[in-house]
């Protein structure tokens, strides 16, 4: 008996050990696939280039991962969290799909590590500073045709030029196979045109009067989508069989690209990229030098805890992760980390996020209504508890429609609509225009009622997004101040997202919503999201408008702005949307967020861009649009 | 031989009708969860774009592409031809990867972390409870309130627990991953040390756990043994006392295989916690993004793996009561 429980022990034992070693095996795989993609690499990336004015230079890394061995060297690494939360799924810069955060993200601060975009956005000044381009772009005269050139000294990763012919042939290819940007920029770009090897013409859509669109899309444009090369396009589409689903599917693992990095290694636990020492923007004319660190790396962390946690632990250089609390890291922990700014709010907000109301929800058509709700919430509160301080307070930025930014604060006339702007938790004063309006509480059960119906409302937003949860706890408790029962309601982001989407939906009341952050097409761009009336009709809306509110008014306003350029009509179109808005109140912002938190540690690397240095790098995680500047400031803290 | 065969066919029956319900559940369920996964798509893929019509039409797309917008029952024989096939059909939380590479690179990981743990959890627990209902005295004083403790702590308490003391307090372990931040996976020394390391936390929240739960269950079944009527009779006869624990041992094991075979099976979900604390790769925090993301294919591909994980673990180990205990056996085919 003994002896055959001694057997099966032993051989139990024997199998644990056995599965357990499985784990080296599947290293070795990985291994051998790694080693596979880079000697997969050179094969692919000799398309067929034209009239190549110089020796194709091998692109890609010319180091194994497997050479680099066991570590990256810590002091070439620049570690970046809070983007990338699985395993990438493709490099192709016509898909939307790569789930690839930290390498292929096309949008108002496009980033740029690996593939590029004519211009970079600026969020601190709103300005496009060339890339690929060569000088600012023109209009013609009539606002219909954008001008820009195509810098000289521009390359692709195997060493051919970039042309106008590759702007033209990206947009005409995101046009034949329907992809997001050419299904987005569609309706507002007729073509985009190579007048000549390094000239390019982007021709608006124009309207009856021969008027483009919408200029400010075509604005829009030329920093936020890639250029891609079209001999590689080619080789993508010869693969696709001209099946656009194919097209789109394709991870690219073979892509050519433009930027100062490339792809290096990826799996279920980390992205890493690898400088591209032949870059063409160590040129004097561009950067004048390569960025600092060899290598970026992403570690993929199950939640915001264990990035927070590596960011302690100086695993983590820059963190793109909301840090509840941040300045005790420098204040308590006494780590060298540190934010855009050394006090509240310490990073550069450039978004609204917003609670809507259901115009179609009984009572809430009543703006003594919404009013009161909107006048009695804490904001104070919100910004200490929920964002911990890392908003300004409605006293410091008055409520408008613009975000904190200094370019968009100087786009209304604030002491024109000073008298609208509240602050919050005024109590009385919300109780007072109740009582005008004459909703009191008429049935002793000490909520008011409505023409006899009781006033009650449910404050909604996702399961787990604590901050805004919070925000919606406050909204609750003025509601209770002030006689309108509000209670509060956190479905999961899958289901929520149905939900408010639909312009006819019954089930949510108040719900909170993001918004546009900083952009090319913003404030505008906000204006829209937040009020514009054709959205108000629509199901399965993504774009605004959530509430359901209509005014001619100032869908007229949304259509004039686009097409101004007088800096005072300008003014006098945007004081007067910020006067509805805050008339009306269709919805209200609860804090001001940043487009991307940027908390930085200073332990291996240093002279991250941050406020007031005087060198205007916008803080997005060194990647995105005029932000990637950073990269090529940083120095060692031990060089 | 004959009893045998019409005992195994019965199972094997029983088996394959299980089967096919599970089947149709696994596809059936997370289809009914409300939501609608082509939305989440969509606004992740729409980000930015001001156009309305272009936003219907990216939906379309998708609508078309993972085949929602037809009726269900169309669904699923798509979805039957595919698997038979092997197929388990594009993901859409990462669209377009395979579900079968998704499930590729993270079960490894969640099978070398949780079928040790198990294993090792359920020996040393079931061999402390043994000893425990043995030696009784001192041994059972101490152990039975620790084991007690110990296994009513939840997965993730502990996990948390362990995580605090050893990764960030003393710094002994890393906080994350299943291997080292800085390292690119490859077959050296250095390498192989850095995923023990990592490995160390994950494991140990899971062995604790499970030799509190073993231990007290083995100790119950022991002491129930130990005073039954059979040891008091062969003690009468004087047969040693090392042969009868022997026996006495046997009989005590057999519902704690029960109990093996289903932690086995269900490793997948209890692999959940400890790879969700510890940002360690595998199936469980696969599953949990996939029901978070509602991306059926994945979700039906995961629980699929679960089911005939659960399925083939009771199987074989009625197979393995048939043989061991011939009570079973004879109670079923009578």
């Amino acid at each position: 008996m003994k002896k055959r429980l001694l057997f099966v022990l032993s051989f139990v034992l024997i199998f644990s050990m056995f599965l357990t070693a499985c784990q080296p095996e599947e290293v070795e795989e990985v291994v051998e696939e790694v080693v596979e993609e880079v000697v997969e690499e050179p094969e692919v990336e000799e398309p067929e280039v034209e009239e190549p004015e110089e020796e194709p230079v091998a692109a890609g890394p010319d180091l194994d991962p497997a050479d680099v061995a066991a570590s990256l060297p810590r002091e070439e690494t620049l570690y970046i969290a809070g983007l990338q939360w699985s395993a990438v799924v493709g490099w192709n810069p016509y898909s939307s799909a790569n789930n690839n955060a930290m390498g292929v993200a096309a949008g108002s601060n496009a980033r740029v590590p690996i593939f590029e975009t004519p211009y970079m956005y600026n969020m601190i000044n709103g300005e496009q500073i060339p890339l690929l381009a060569d000088g600012d772009w023109e209009w013609n005269e009539d606002m219909t045709e954008a001008t820009f050139k195509i810098k000289e000294v521009a390359k692709w990763s195997d060493g051919t030029p970039v042309t106008a012919e590759d702007v033209a042939y990206t947009w005409a290819t995101h046009v034949k196979y329907e992809t997001t940007a050419g299904v987005g920029y569609g309706e507002y770009i007729e073509t985009v045109e190579a007048v000549d090897p390094l000239t390019v013409v982007v021709k608006a859509k124009l309207d009856e009067e021969g008027k483009a669109v919408n200029p400010l899309l075509v604005r829009a444009y030329i920093s936020s989508e890639y250029v891609v090369q079209k001999a590689w396009t080619e080789t993508l589409e010869a693969r696709a069989g001209g099946d656009a689903t194919a097209f789109k599917e394709d991870p690219a693992m073979d892509f050519v690209s433009s930027g100062p990095y490339t792809k290096f290694y990826d799996d279920d636990q980390k992205v890493v990229f690898i400088r591209d020492d032949n870059y063409w923007g160590q040129d004097a004319s561009m950067f004048g030098s390569l960025p600092v660190p060899k290598y970026l790396a992403h570690t993929i962390y199950a939640d915001n805890n264990a990035g927070f946690l590596a960011l302690k632990a100086g695993e983590v250089d820059v963190s793109q992760q909301f840090n509840a609390n941040v300045q005790d890291l420098w204040l308590v922990d006494n780590l060298p980390i540190s934010t855009w700014m050394d006090d509240a709010p310490y990073g550069l907000t450039a978004s609204l996020p917003t609670a809507y109301f259901n115009l179609e929800s009984y009572g809430l058509d009543n703006i003594a209504v919404r009013k009161a709700i909107a006048y009695a919430v804490d904001y104070d509160t919100i910004i200490a508890n929920a964002m911990t301080n890392q908003s300004p307070t409605f006293d410091q930025v008055p409520r408008s429609v613009m975000n904190p930014t200094a370019g968009e604060q100087a786009l209304y006339d604030q002491a024109a609509v000073a008298d609208l702007q509240w602050v919050g938790n005024d109590i009385e004063g919300a109780k007072a225009i109740l009582d005008e309006a004459g909703i009191v509480d008429t049935d002793g059960d000490g909520w008011r009622e409505l023409d006899g119906q009781k006033l009650s409302y449910n404050a909604v937003c996702p399961n787990g997004w604590s901050d805004w949860q919070a925000a919606m706890e406050i909204v609750a408790a003025a509601g209770e101040k002030i006689g309108i029962e509000i209670t509060t309601l956190y479905p999961e982001w899958g289901v929520y997202q149905t939900v408010f989407v639909n312009g006819d939906q019954q089930e949510y009341d108040i719900f909170m919503v993001w918004s546009d952050g900083a952009g090319p097409t913003q404030p505008w761009g906000r204006v829209r999201q937040l009020m514009y009336s054709k959205f108000a009709e629509t199901q399965g809306n993504w774009n605004g408008n959530w509430g359901g509110y209509i005014n001619p008014r100032i869908d007229e306003i949304i259509t004039e702005i686009p097409a101004t350029t007088d800096q005072a009509r300008l003014v006098e179109l945007y004081t007067e949307a910020t006067e509805i808005y805050l008339t009306d109140i269709p919805s209200f912002t609860l804090m001001y967020r940043p487009d991307q938190f940027y908390t930085v540690n200073e332990s291996v690397w240093t002279n991250y861009p941050s406020a007031d240095d005087g060198r205007n790098i916008p803080p997005m995680n060194l990647l995105d649009g005029y932000s990637i500047a950073g990269l090529y400031e940083l120095e060692l803290v031990n060089p | 031989m004959k009893g045998y065969l019409k005992y195994f066919s019965g199972k094997l029956a029983w088996f394959l009708v299980t089967l096919v319900a599970a089947f149709i559940l696994n596809f059936i369920l997370p289809r009914l969860m409300p939501g609608d996964p082509v939305a989440i798509i969509t606004q992740r893929v729409v980000q930015g774009m001001t156009s309305q019509a272009g936003v219907q039409k990216v939906y379309e797309q998708y609508a078309e592409l993972f085949g929602t917008n037809k009726p269900i029952h169309e669904q699923f024989i798509i979805y039957m031809r595919n698997i038979v096939q092997g197929n388990f059909g594009l993901s859409f939380s990462q669209y377009p990867r395979p579900v079968a590479d998704i499930l590729k690179s993270s079960i490894w990981w969640t099978i070398a972390l949780q079928f040790p743990a198990i294993i090792v959890g359920w020996l040393l627990g079931n061999t402390l409870g043994a000893l425990a209902a043995y030696l009784k005295k001192g041994f059972d004083k101490v152990l039975m309130p620790i084991s007690i403790f110990i296994s009513n702590l939840p997965a993730f308490g502990m996990a948390v627990i362990l995580l605090v003391i050893f990764a960030v307090r003393l710094k002994w372990f890393p906080t994350a991953g299943g291997y080292g931040f800085d390292m690119i996976p490859n077959f050296s020394w250095d390498y192989i040390k850095s995923v023990l390391i990592h490995y160390q936390l994950p494991f140990w929240s899971i062995v604790l756990i499970s030799i509190g739960g073993q231990a007290i269950g083995m100790r119950a079944m022991s002491i129930y043994e130990l005073n039954a009527d059979y040891v008091k009779y062969s003690r009468f006869l004087g047969i040693k006392d090392r042969k009868i624990i022997g026996y006495v041992f046997r009989n005590a094991m057999l519902p704690q295989i029960t109990g093996l075979a289903l932690s086995i099976g269900t490793m997948v979900g209890g692999a959940l916690v400890a790879e969700i604390i510890f940002s360690y790769p595998g199936l469980g925090s696969t599953l949990l993004t996939a029901v978070m993301g509602q991306d059926y294919p994945l979700i039906s591909a995961s629980t699929l793996i679960i089911t005939l994980m659960v399925l083939i673990a009771n199987f074989l180990i009625e197979i393995l009561y048939g043989v061991i205990d011939p009570r079973i056996k004879a109670a079923q085919i009578e």
